[in-house]
């Protein structure tokens, strides 16, 4: 069954490239849904049916790191697998965010052949 | 990092990634680092600041005409004046050059970090230096003009 996949990025230019990416990648999946901050992605996850997250780290409101902790102290949603996307791709920042529970990243930029290699066994 | 020249270098590769990669765009060094970019008209500028052991600031500056024809790459549809699309689509350049230059100035990334991207553009402006900062300015040549990626660090 195909997956609903949450986008979270505080660009909507960027929303809609990694949007078109998945598209180009030929990943079978189902509804995109989109969100500008952690604040508003745990407002989508708390309302709606979504199987994986796509977050950015750098963002205003609620940034992705502080997403993922306050996603994993949230019961109903906590197991949603949440996959970063960002150019903030160093090692601290990804241990930490992979040690509140995020499943991987991809660096910014990327190619939908990338997106399609990477996401692909996800989605 | 051990000179401004591996910096440039690393820089110029990682614009021409950006925009091949993600703008669908051939763009090309233009040559040597400029020393002033002087006074901008109708153009665009997207910036990051970087704070903590290395501070300053990102720039890229783009004539609208690239802006435009960069929004429009990106986003798959024409864009025909400078509005919020645009200005989001080139504070998201800045921002992935700011991401780069991160990685060049540190591996492990927590030692340095990165505002949110702003842009400023208009008929006529001037983005000016700091007096103690080392700075490097890179042409580049696209299909619809040059335009330019700026870095200045505090020394």
């Amino acid at each position: 069954m195909a997956k609903n996949v949450l986008l979270v990025d505080d660009s909507s230019t960027m929303r809609k490239i990694i949007s078109r990416s998945l598209r180009q990648a030929g990943l079978d999946f189902g509804e995109i849904y989109e969100a500008g901050d952690g604040l508003e992605a745990l407002a989508l996850l708390e309302s709606e049916s979504v199987d994986i997250v796509l977050s950015d780290i750098n963002m205003p409101n609620m940034n992705g790191i502080e997403f993922l902790r306050e996603k994993a102290n949230r019961p109903a949603i906590k197991d949603i697998p949440v996959f970063m996307i960002s150019t903030e791709t160093g090692d601290d920042i990804i241990g930490e965010a992979k040690s509140l529970g995020a499943i991987g990243a991809l660096k910014k930029p990327f190619t939908p052949e990338k997106v399609n290699e990477v996401l692909g066994p996800l989605i | 990092m051990n000179s401004f020249t591996e910096l440039s270098d690393k820089l110029i590769e990682s614009t021409i990634e950006i925009f091949t990669g993600m703008v669908m765009m051939d763009i090309s060094s233009a040559g040597e680092p400029v020393e002033k970019t002087g006074t901008f008209k109708k153009s665009i500028t997207g910036m990051v600041g970087l704070a903590g052991t290395h501070k300053g600031i990102l720039a890229v500056h783009l004539p609208n005409e690239v802006a435009l024809a960069v929004t429009s790459n990106f986003l798959g549809v024409d864009v025909g004046e400078i509005n919020e699309d645009v200005q989001d689509a080139i504070g998201e350049i800045a921002n992935m050059l700011g991401g780069n230059l991160k990685t060049i100035l540190s591996d492990r990334g927590r030692d340095i970090q990165l505002s949110l991207p702003s842009t400023i553009f208009g008929d006529e402006y001037a983005f000016s230096s700091q007096a103690e900062s080392d700075q490097i300015i890179l042409p580049f040549q696209s299909p619809n003009g040059m335009f330019y990626v700026e870095v200045e660090l505090e020394r």
